[in-house]
């Protein structure tokens, strides 16, 4: 890598229902962080956008956006897959000496459409998963839990706990949309089943939300910020999209994704070398999953792990912030777990920080069961 | 700043109104192996990819995830571009800078679009539907195209008022905007992968299509397309290992300004035929290629054009004539395949569109000019510089190109 | 030649609840009864929108001054319709000007009568025909004329 590329800043908002426009939202979200670094638009030399049309209900979603981010006449682009893949490319505009800054933006109002789930639903293949009408998000998600179960001889409660985990964390983050205070895995028990094995308190909540998030080279991190968060590493890779080839107890493209970014971070033992992570896990049972493929624990190791060791005060924290649990705006969930490190790389993560938290792995997906994964790595 | 090349290019075997012998991925794996075949070269040679298409169009949500298996695309990194009609360039784009950033050395670009499994025009009008029918519910008469296609991004309406500004400001009149569109049609009639292909078209077969909206004919308008196109862009390094002759990249650049569309919920602050974003794009590219007189010494142009005006239009606007001039030179016989300054000899968009790939076969034509492969299009004079230019979005987003048959000296 | 099956299938996006900025548009549409057109007004750059924006796309700030615009323009371009979306004839050609109203920055388009499609020209200056009985919707200056 010739020259290090920095989070200088981000501003994020994520609720249950934002009373708000698409167009009101960007100019919040990129204005107040001009505002907090003390620059305005003219500073940023070229934007990425992550939003997707069939969650914003118009085709080239973010035509409207660019003038309230800022763009107005600058060099941009758009990746329609999660944000932290928008963050991968920004790096790779930094990295090729064309640009010293970039910001990225994120985001969507699940408020726009009946069901969150009906993104998901879009991939399908149209002439026969759509047809059959058996599969769908959650379904889907269903079936990764009980494959994960089998395999590993687990019982429900270890979900159960994974997601009070989680929605206890989440209640600690004044960023975070839902939360449940003490939550046990008794109470997520008591929700009911959505796709058995899979609970509605295993599952995101609908959410609006995005973020804005501003790169930038190592010439000009010092004169925006004391406290940079540098890129160290950077992968993604993706696995079939027939589920009935895939392993769903495992996360085969998310292993592969995490060995591009830690190869390049020069991590050679992720058990040891990284403090905490933040996984975009949009279903309990999916957390374990990821965590094993981030090389974590080893397979098999979720029930030692869950066992007390990663949550905030463990020794290897695992969505200290609540993760997607407690908030899931779709295209910025990643972008929300890198901001999420970002908080407590800084030190500023309050009730959810993490003792050591110098190093961090965060995680994106998209694609039925994530089938397709983005995974970086930072530090102080 | 690494150098990048383009070492290889496929298309499927046709661009045609409806491709009823293959699905989504099949259609795309046909490119795909169309690219490897021409190349010799094989999945295991690319390191990663990025893949464009307007998805809207077809109602499948980010298809890769569903081509993947058919395109070798599984344990690679795959990124998804989508800017509207500059898709297919900002696509290229983006992997020129997985390359320039030294992240990667091979990377193949995959852009389709099959829109006659969706509803273009519901494709179209969804830049806008909420603006429309926000229109609709306060009671607004937008019966008459003039009215509900004028809010419509992309169809006829909202181009008219563009075309119409054009021709006021240069000079030029509906008869060369005839004129221009007989010409890309009898390119294209020379491109085996061009769609709306017409030997014998001329100025006067074209003023006979019905107006639809003054000045936009229908012989000014672009079809829409099913069609798949791919590109290997490489690094000077691995390019050398691997191809004899490489399309080299001098400089890129994107522009966005705001959506020009004139609905009435928004007023629009610039005029829709001044186009800024490319005045600008241009600059920035011919800057980074070292490019002082583009005249003298671009010898190549590939506009995206969807209505035939447009290719007049960005000539002035790309600096490759003065504004008003573009229409003498089409009089002057200098845009046809064997003039002075020939410009889109593979028909542009106004012969061929399959969204996600227009503003891509942009930048794959003026590859195949250098490298001399264009067949019987091939211009008459030597390709030395090419510019490639991409239009998208509600009239705003423009990506420019600059090609060479050698690479940059820093 | 492999076989193939033409499947047709609906795709239900079901309906989305848009919500789209309302401000600008209230604003304007407050003049409508008097028959005024009300723009808002960047204080850096001096650019007025019309319909108003809570913010200005050149400077990227908030902005709220409003200001009356007046309601004779110049026509920047312009369009002649022949037929519906679904291509029925219309019984008269339409013509929709794109017009810049004096004071104003932004262009808003509209449909012009009294006038010979033939003699529509880009640069001909157009007034709104105020509808008699305004309700204080667009409609009320949808119509404009030769000045």
């Amino acid at each position: 890598m010739d020259k290090k590329v920095a989070i200088a800043g981000y501003r994020m908002k994520g609720a249950c229902d934002l009373i708000t426009t698409r167009e009101r939202l960007t100019f919040e979200l990129t204005r107040g962080l001009f505002d907090d670094l003390g620059i305005d638009r003219h500073y940023v030399d070229t934007v990425i956008f992550s939003t997707n049309d069939f969650l914003d209900g118009r085709t080239i979603s973010n035509v409207f956006l660019d003038p309230p981010a800022g763009a107005y006449l600058k060099d941009e682009s758009k990746v329609e897959m999660d944000g932290l893949n928008a963050l991968m490319y920004a790096f790779m505009r930094i990295q090729s000496g064309e640009y010293e800054s970039a910001l990225l933006v994120a985001l969507s109002l699940c408020g726009y459409q009946v069901s969150p789930y009906l993104y998901i639903e879009y991939t399908l293949n149209p002439a026969y998963d759509r047809q059959l009408g058996l599969l769908n998000e959650l379904s889907a998600a269903g079936l990764q839990a009980q494959s994960f179960l089998s395999k590993y001889g687990y019982s429900e409660d270890l979900i159960d706990e994974i997601a009070a985990q989680n929605l206890r964390n989440a209640a600690l983050n004044p960023d975070q949309a839902r939360g449940m205070n003490d939550a046990s895995g008794k109470d997520v028990k008591q929700s009911p089943y959505l796709y058995e094995p899979l609970r509605e308190l295993h599952t995101y909540p609908a959410t609006d939300g995005g973020c804005a998030v501003l790169l930038v080279s190592e010439d000009k991190a010092g004169e925006l910020t004391d406290k940079p968060v540098w890129v160290l590493g950077m992968g993604q890779s993706i696995e079939t999209y027939y589920l009935g080839e895939r392993g769903l107890y495992e996360s085969r493209s998310t292993r592969e994704a995490a060995e591009r970014a830690y190869r390049m971070a020069g991590i050679d033992d992720p058990k040891r070398k990284v403090d905490f992570a933040e996984v975009s896990s949009l279903f309990a049972p999916q957390e374990p999953i990821l965590c094993e493929a981030l090389g974590l624990y080893d397979p098999g190791g979720a029930a030692a792990a869950y066992g007390g060791d990663n949550d905030i005060s463990g020794s290897l924290p695992i969505n200290p912030s609540g993760g997607p649990l407690g908030a899931h705006p779709i295209c910025a969930t990643g972008l929300f777990r890198l901001n999420e490190a970002v908080k407590q790389l800084r030190g500023e993560a309050g009730k959810n920080q993490v003792k050591k938290a110098e190093v961090a792995v965060v995680h994106a997906q998209d694609g039925v069961c994530a089938q397709q994964n983005a995974v970086v790595v930072l530090g102080t | 700043m690494r150098n990048v090349g383009i070492i290889g290019i496929g298309y499927t075997p046709v661009f045609v109104s409806k491709r009823k012998d293959v699905n989504i991925p099949e259609m795309i794996s046909e490119a795909v192996e169309n690219c490897y075949a021409n190349t010799g070269l094989a999945p295991k040679d690319v390191d990663a990819m990025v893949f464009g298409n307007m998805h809207t169009f077809e109602g499948v949500n980010m298809p890769h995830l569903w081509a993947a298996d058919h395109i070798a695309a599984l344990g690679k990194p795959v990124m998804r571009i989508a800017t509207g009609g500059s898709t297919g360039m900002s696509a290229i784009h983006a992997a020129y800078y997985h390359i320039a950033s030294g992240m990667h050395d091979v990377v193949m670009v995959v852009c389709f679009e099959k829109q006659s499994e969706g509803d273009s025009q519901v494709g179209l009008m969804g830049i806008v539907t909420p603006e429309l029918m926000a229109m609709l519910q306060a009671g607004i008469d937008v019966s008459g195209s003039s009215g509900m296609g004028a809010i419509a991004g992309g169809s006829a309406g909202a181009i008219a008022f563009q075309a119409c500004s054009y021709l006021a400001r240069s000079g030029a009149g509906i008869e060369h905007i005839d004129g221009m569109a007989a010409l890309e049609r009898r390119n294209a009639a020379k491109n085996p992968y061009a769609h709306l292909k017409d030997a014998n078209a001329t100025a006067a077969t074209i003023a006979e299509t019905p107006l639809i909206s003054y000045p936009i004919r229908f012989g000014h308008i672009c079809p829409t397309s099913d069609g798949a196109t791919v590109a290997i862009l490489a690094s000077e390094e691995k390019a050398a290992k691997l191809v004899d002759e490489v399309a080299w990249i001098h400089g890129i650049a994107n522009c966005a300004s705001d959506a020009s569309a004139g609905n009435i919920l928004e007023g629009v602050i610039t005029d829709p035929a001044e186009q800024m974003p490319c005045q600008i794009a241009a600059k920035q590219a011919y800057k980074r290629a070292g490019i002082e007189d583009p005249k003298k010494e671009i010898d190549y142009v590939e506009i995206y054009n969807g209505f035939a005006h447009q290719t007049l239009m960005f000539l002035e606007k790309l600096g490759m004539c003065e504004v008003g001039e573009a229409h003498k030179l089409l009089d002057a016989g200098d845009l046809e395949i064997n003039g002075r300054c020939p410009v889109n000899a593979s028909g542009g968009v106004v012969s061929t569109n399959a969204i996600g790939t227009s503003a891509m076969n942009r930048v794959t034509e003026c590859a195949l000019q250098i490298l001399g492969r264009a067949g019987e299009h091939q211009v008459e004079k030597d390709v030395h510089k090419a510019l490639a230019h991409g239009w998208g979005g509600l009239m705003q987003y423009v990506t420019v190109t600059i090609l060479a048959d050698a690479p940059q000296k820093s | 030649m492999e076989e193939t099956r033409i499947v047709n299938a609906t795709w239900d996006v079901s309906t989305f609840k848009y919500r789209i900025e309302g401000v600008g548009l209230r604003r304007m549409l407050s003049g409508m009864k008097d028959a005024k057109l009300i723009g808002v007004k960047c204080p850096e750059c001096t650019t007025v929108y019309l319909p108003g924006s809570f913010y200005c796309r050149k400077c990227h700030i908030a902005i709220d001054e409003a200001v009356e615009v007046s309601d004779h323009g110049e026509v920047m371009t312009y369009t002649i319709g022949y037929a519906d979306v679904r291509g029925n004839p219309l019984d008269e050609p339409r013509v929709s000007p794109m017009v810049k109203f004096d004071g104003c920055d932004t262009w808003i388009m509209g449909v012009l009568q009294g006038v010979k499609p033939e003699d529509v020209h880009v640069g001909m200056r157009v007034k709104i025909a105020w509808a008699e009985d305004r309700t204080g919707s667009l409609q009320d200056m949808m119509y404009f004329v030769p000045e």
